[in-house]
């Protein structure tokens, strides 16, 4: 498939990414069990509407569904994640996600994002911060505008849960800024786990990980999203392991991946 | 493909912008201080006064203000400690505990303040509204608002309490917004998305992540907050400054010396604890610090 969006100038070199994928018409019969989690029609994302870095015409994600992101660096895969978490401002385009409308933002707790750069308070212990994923998740206010005070004893379960399932059971109290990249990168896996959202994006979750361990959080987050049936939207920038985690692949390229590339490209590969 | 990766070069650099500018300012500054000395001969005279000064007003320090008072009676038990009962004593505990308690009460009011105050976590017109709140506390230094207090509620402790906890509102507040700003915006990103409220993120995830920084100030607002402390009493604000007040209107010189030079020697303290206590709480820098003989010689010198 091509597409080429003529209002928007292709530029060579300088700004070269205007990328486009097309998904989700393959998942026609979901569509009629299922609403998506993910529902994207012409969007534009970028930082500035002279640049536009990446254009997805139309993209579903649907409950139970893995999806891969993958493309070189710079080209705009985390703008894509951050969009859609209603960090970034979209240029153009209707964004759903988890039932809500951008730039509504999703209910408290539906959403679980994992950033590249992981968010965590780094003072903190593990405990601190899986426990914020698992307030977020378990401890909502009955009344609204109550602020939640009170301790819940699901979500102290959860939180720990969470914790030894990524076998971080020693580091417990540990301040993160003494733990290492890897382990540092599961607590953020910890504290989505914890949250137990309808919906992960997960911004390179694996890498500085060891294949044990890589084959252990994916274990344990590919098993989370089959019993809860919530989506998984993952950036991997190994394209082999992006093919045995994802049902779909989304590609946004530039033309380093497939240098054949002259006009803009969308791609879909069939895992 | 390669063809637009020719870059053209030339001497001009921007690095050397800084430089130029700063070598600018220096002669700017000259200027202005040329045009204020109207005789640069008062300045070399200024020597000479000052020594007539200091012999005939101000030399020997009068010690006297380290004797205990003769009313109230002097009761304390070691007689080595009736030190504790002498003014400089008692001025000295009163400024201490003047800035001890501005200081937790303008901790306790500047928080909450500057948590609104910062821009990362509210929308600019509820940050602006925080921080014009903060710069009036903060437009007069603490010796004006002592005045006012003075007016207010009285010469005495009182007033100085009051007076250094609103200076101390505006300036710990706004360094705590500066802090707070300065933290990294991912987790702040990562708990919007998951939906936290505001006041969730502020305790769990700002304050946390900031506490280093925020103690480390709180801790150098007190150590202000003493310095200031000796100067309050001049207005009647209370503490160790009030006596020097006095010293100073009966032309007592040498006994201002010997409470300046107690003065000295007691922030000299304080600031060593200061930080000290302040280095427990910042980050390990990356680098060990250099030895003071590597300051000062080269490196093939001290190599053995
Ligand atoms: N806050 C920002 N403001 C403006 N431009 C930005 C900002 N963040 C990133 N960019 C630019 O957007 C482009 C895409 O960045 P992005 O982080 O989305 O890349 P990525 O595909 O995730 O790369 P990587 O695989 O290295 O993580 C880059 O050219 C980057 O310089
Ligand atoms: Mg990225």
């Amino acid at each position: 498939m091509l597409f080429r969006n003529p209002s928007i100038p292709y530029k060579r070199l300088g700004s070269p990414k205007i990328i486009i994928y097309s998904g989700g018409d393959l998942l026609e019969k979901d569509l009629q069990q299922n609403e998506p989690i993910i529902l994207l029609k012409d969007m534009v994302i970028g930082y500035s509407k002279e640049e536009p870095l990446v254009q997805i015409p139309n993209l579903k994600i649907y409950p139970g569904e893995i999806v891969a992101i993958v493309g070189p660096s710079g080209v705009g895969k985390s703008t894509l994640m951050k969009t859609i978490a209603g960090l970034v401002k979209p240029i153009s385009g209707y964004a759903q996600v988890c039932g809500k409308i951008i730039p509504e933002s999703p209910l408290r707790g539906k959403l679980g994002y994992i950033p590249q750069d992981l968010g965590l308070v780094k003072h903190a212990s593990v405990i601190h911060n899986v426990m914020l994923g698992a307030n977020a998740g378990h401890n909502k206010s009955i009344i609204p505008f109550i602020p939640i005070i009170l301790p819940s004893l699901k979500a102290k379960e959860e939180a720990t849960k969470s914790i030894i399932s990524m076998g971080l059971k020693e580091k417990m109290y540990e301040p993160i800024k003494r733990l290492s990249g890897g382990q540092q990168r599961r607590v953020a896996t910890a504290r989505t786990l914890a949250q137990a959202p309808e919906l992960i994006m997960a911004d390179e979750f694996l890498s500085e990980l060891d294949e044990e361990t890589i084959a252990m959080v994916i274990g344990e987050v590919i098993e989370y999203i089959k019993i809860s049936n919530a989506a998984l939207l993952v950036v991997e920038h190994d394209i082999a392991r992006a093919r045995i985690m994802a049902d779909r692949l989304l590609v946004i390229d530039d033309g380093r991946i497939n240098p054949f590339i002259t006009e803009i490209t969308a791609m879909e590969v069939e895992v | 493909m390669k063809n637009d990766d020719v870059v053209e070069v030339s001497l001009f650099d921007w690095r050397y912008f800084y430089p130029v500018l700063f070598i600018f300012i220096f002669l700017f500054t000259i200027i202005i201080f040329n045009g204020m000395i109207n005789d640069w001969g008062r300045l070399s005279n200024g020597i000479g006064v000052f020594r007539t000064f200091l012999s005939e007003d101000v030399l020997p320090p009068d010690w006297t203000v380290l004797e205990p008072l003769t009313y109230p009676v002097c009761t304390v038990e070691p007689r080595i400690l009736d030190f504790t009962c002498s003014r400089a004593w008692i001025g000295m505990i009163e400024t201490l505990k003047i800035a001890f308690v501005a200081t937790v009460f303008g901790t306790i009011l500047s928080l909450p303040i500057s948590l609104l105050a910062a821009r990362n976590l509210n929308t600019t017109e509820v940050s602006y509204i925080a921080r014009f709140v903060l710069a009036s506390f903060r437009s007069f230094p603490s010796l004006i608002w002592g005045i006012f207090f003075v007016i207010l509620v009285g010469i005495g402790p009182t007033a100085g309490v009051l007076a250094m906890t609103v200076y101390t509102v505006g300036y710990l507040g706004k360094l705590q917004y500066e802090a707070i700003e300065g933290m990294s915006k991912s987790p702040l990103e990562a708990s919007e998305v998951m939906g936290l409220t505001k006041l969730e993120t502020a305790f769990q995830v700002v304050l946390p992540e900031s506490a280093n920084d925020l103690i480390s100030q709180i801790i150098f607002m007190f150590e202000y907050n003493f310095r200031h402390g000796t100067v309050i009493g001049l207005v009647g604000a209370g503490g160790i400054g009030l006596y020097i007040d006095t010293a100073i209107k009966y032309l007592e010189y040498d006994r201002v010396i010997a409470y300046l030079i107690i003065i000295f020697i007691v922030v000299l303290i304080m600031d060593f604890i200061s930080i000290k206590i302040r280095s427990l709480f910042t980050e390990e820098v990356g680098h060990s610090r250099p030895k003071w003989r590597e300051v000062f010689f080269p490196a093939w010198m001290i190599k053995r």
